[in-house]
């Protein structure tokens, strides 16, 4: 893979460029240690050593409401809408890069989400080894800390002014090179880049699961009639704050809205939570899942076994958003894999 | 990178052609494709239905697969949003839909064996893609044996044609209602009080059922008593399906979609699913 180094003074030109072609976002402190990827603008500064975004990746690619089809109601004719504007995520953490990935393989499989297709296409993602490790995550224990593609470019900070960029797409290449001529990273700046990994990793291995992570759909099915599940769910609110946050989380309900004149209207998607009260209730108010019991544990099945038994990854990255946002302080897969794996340890 | 332009999210006109009133709040609608091909369904199978300004719903398909025949059935109680406004449509109408979609009976399976078909409330509108299909090909099939159970007399559906299917011979009917008027003559109670009257060779006897959510085990239960093996038995469940695609996550039994794993499983692969049954 080719290595290139780029120096922080090469940063403001390059973004300048970028802004004329693409929406740019960059990692931003809104306040003392609440981050988030926000539109970039001259002379913005850039929280390099941010901790995690407060709000993942995902609604780059699947926006929080995104219209699917117009309509009109008096020929009954309908067409797709596809919306895929060009942007640039600069600074994405690896373990948010895994999320998006994650999402590709689960949009893309069956019946292709040309939706979704089209907007990761028209997406271009900067990964940024991470410098700083919040107290919530554990994503070194959940394999991940690094991801092998899903980046146009990946950069590394190896010193006060120098970055080493990866690069993961031809496309990523010519965005770097719009300046002039690319300086070839050194050995040594290579080195440096793996030791500013192997620093981060070392810091990031601090929390974690107290098992090998791809014993957890294991561990889940001998799980299911576990105490836990109430225990903690009798607190839920069922705000669905965690589905919310989630980088994995993808579900989402179908609305329409039509005009004043009931002539023409859009279908659209917008994210619904398993965790919402109504998730499963169908017609004539039969609820598949009635209790906070049954909808929290689905939750953690999901991200535990159903997505690991699709596609062979964990459904949780370990970013730890849900354990901040939690109002409850229920929401948190460290502590219940962690403490289903104590339950059941006689076991192994 | 993929350019191609196809969304699976953008229905496609058909016409309103009939409409039959089957009991208080159960409605039969006939429709007929504006494409002007079959709709090339397969029993047991459901399409998504958009009233364009209200919403999308999925319901079963009612009428059996037809080679040449442009239209289609469902019949639907009037319940919801999608449902009343569909209700208030009259023939000419156009509505659209989405599919077929999901997994369907195995009728080839069912080739030369007996079928017992559980019909527990509106249960008969899904099944009956299945048995007219069978009653065209009465000859392929064993003997043909339909339980319907419903609450009360009065939310009975399809009345005539099941009369008239007891009467032609071709189908052996038992009926029940959990809660008799003065008007009901025949059996009383839960529909699984009529298998034990029934008279089946286990051994080659498949099971295709449908009904409320309660129905499932009990009725299940009680093809095991009768020797019916796991994998004879067939079942189409309910769930809220929204997209029909296997992504929007609403109708998961566990980690199955029921939008296109189901809605029809056989009862094996399902048994060991904790939210199925």
């Amino acid at each position: 893979m080719t290595t290139y180094t780029v120096y922080k003074e090469q940063l403001p030109g390059l973004f300048e460029k970028w802004s004329r072609k693409y929406a740019l976002y960059v990692p931003s402190r809104l306040r003392e240690g609440f981050y988030d990827l926000v539109p970039w603008k001259k002379d913005l500064e850039i929280a390099w050593d941010y901790d995690v975004a407060y709000n993942s990746a995902k609604r780059f690619v699947m926006p929080p409401q995104e219209a699917l089809v117009s309509f009109d109601r008096r020929t009954y004719e309908a067409a797709a809408v596809f919306e895929a504007p060009k942007q640039i995520l600069f600074g994405v953490h690896p373990y948010d890069v895994k999320a998006l990935n994650q999402l590709d393989q689960l949009m893309e499989g069956g019946s292709p989400d040309q939706n979704y297709i089209r907007r990761r296409e028209a997406t271009v993602v900067m990964a940024f080894e991470p410098l700083t490790v919040s107290a919530s995550a554990f994503w070194a224990s959940v394999g991940a800390a690094s991801v092998a593609h899903g980046f146009d470019l990946y950069w590394t900070k190896i010193g006060p002014a120098a970055f080493t960029v990866e690069v993961g797409s031809a496309r990523g290449e010519d965005l770097l090179g719009m300046n002039g001529p690319l300086l070839a990273s050194t050995a040594g700046d290579k080195e440096g880049a793996r030791r500013a990994k192997a620093r981060i990793l070392t810091k990031a291995r601090k929390n974690g699961l107290r098992y090998n992570w791809e014993e957890t759909p294991r561990l889940l099915s001998k799980c299911w009639d576990s105490p836990l599940w109430r225990r903690y769910s009798q607190m839920c609110l069922a705000c669905g704050s965690c589905n919310l946050v989630c980088p994995t989380c993808y579900c989402f309900d179908i609305r329409e809205e039509a005009d004043d004149l009931l002539e023409k209207g859009v279908r659209f998607r917008v994210w619904d939570g398993c965790m919402l009260e109504s998730f499963a209730k169908v017609a004539g108010n039969h609820n598949f899942r009635p209790k906070a019991q049954d909808r929290y544990r689905h939750r953690y099945f999901r991200k535990g076994k159903y997505i690991y038994d699709k596609i062979g990854e964990l459904g949780c990255v370990g970013c730890g958003r849900c354990v901040r946002a939690c109002t409850a302080g229920i929401a948190n897969p460290l502590k219940v894999f962690n403490e289903l794996w104590e339950e059941t340890i006689h076991e192994y | 990178m993929s350019t191609k332009l196809f969304s699976p999210y953008v229905p496609r006109p058909v016409t309103l052609v009939e409409k039959t009133q089957l009991s208080d709040f159960v409605t039969r609608f006939t429709f007929e494709q504006d494409n002007g091909k079959p709709l090339a369904h397969k029993p047991g199978q459901f399409v998504n239905l958009s009233i364009y300004g209200i919403g999308e719903a999925p319901f079963s398909i009612s009428s059996p697969p037809r080679r040449t025949n442009i239209t289609f059935e469902i019949a639907v109680r009037r319940i919801g949003a999608v449902t009343g406004a569909l209700h208030a449509l009259e023939p000419g109408a156009k509505v659209g839909i989405r599919g077929p979609y999901g997994s369907s009976f195995p009728v080839m399976k069912f080739v030369g064996k007996d079928v017992l078909i559980v019909a527990g409330g509106l249960g008969y509108i899904p099944l009956r893609s299945l048995l007219f299909y069978q009653l065209r090909h009465r000859d392929e099939f064993g003997r043909l044996i339909l339980m319907v159970g419903t609450r009360d007399p009065k939310e009975r559906i399809f009345v005539d044609e099941i009369a008239d299917l007891a009467k032609s011979g071709d189908v052996e009917v038992m009926e029940t209602v959990d809660m008799p008027d003065s008007t009901w003559k025949g059996n009383v109670g839960v529909i699984t009080t009529l298998l034990p009257k029934a008279d089946l060779d286990p051994g080659n006897t498949f099971v295709a059922m449908v009904g409320p959510p309660i129905m499932y085990r009990f009725v299940i239960a009680e093809c095991r008593k009768k020797g019916i093996a796991s994998e004879q038995i067939f079942v189409s469940l309910e769930r809220k399906m929204k997209c029909g695609l296997g992504k929007c996550g609403h109708c998961q039994i566990n980690e199955l979609n029921t939008c296109i794993d189901g809605p029809v499983f056989c009862y094996t692969d399902i048994e060991a699913y904790q939210e199925a049954i």
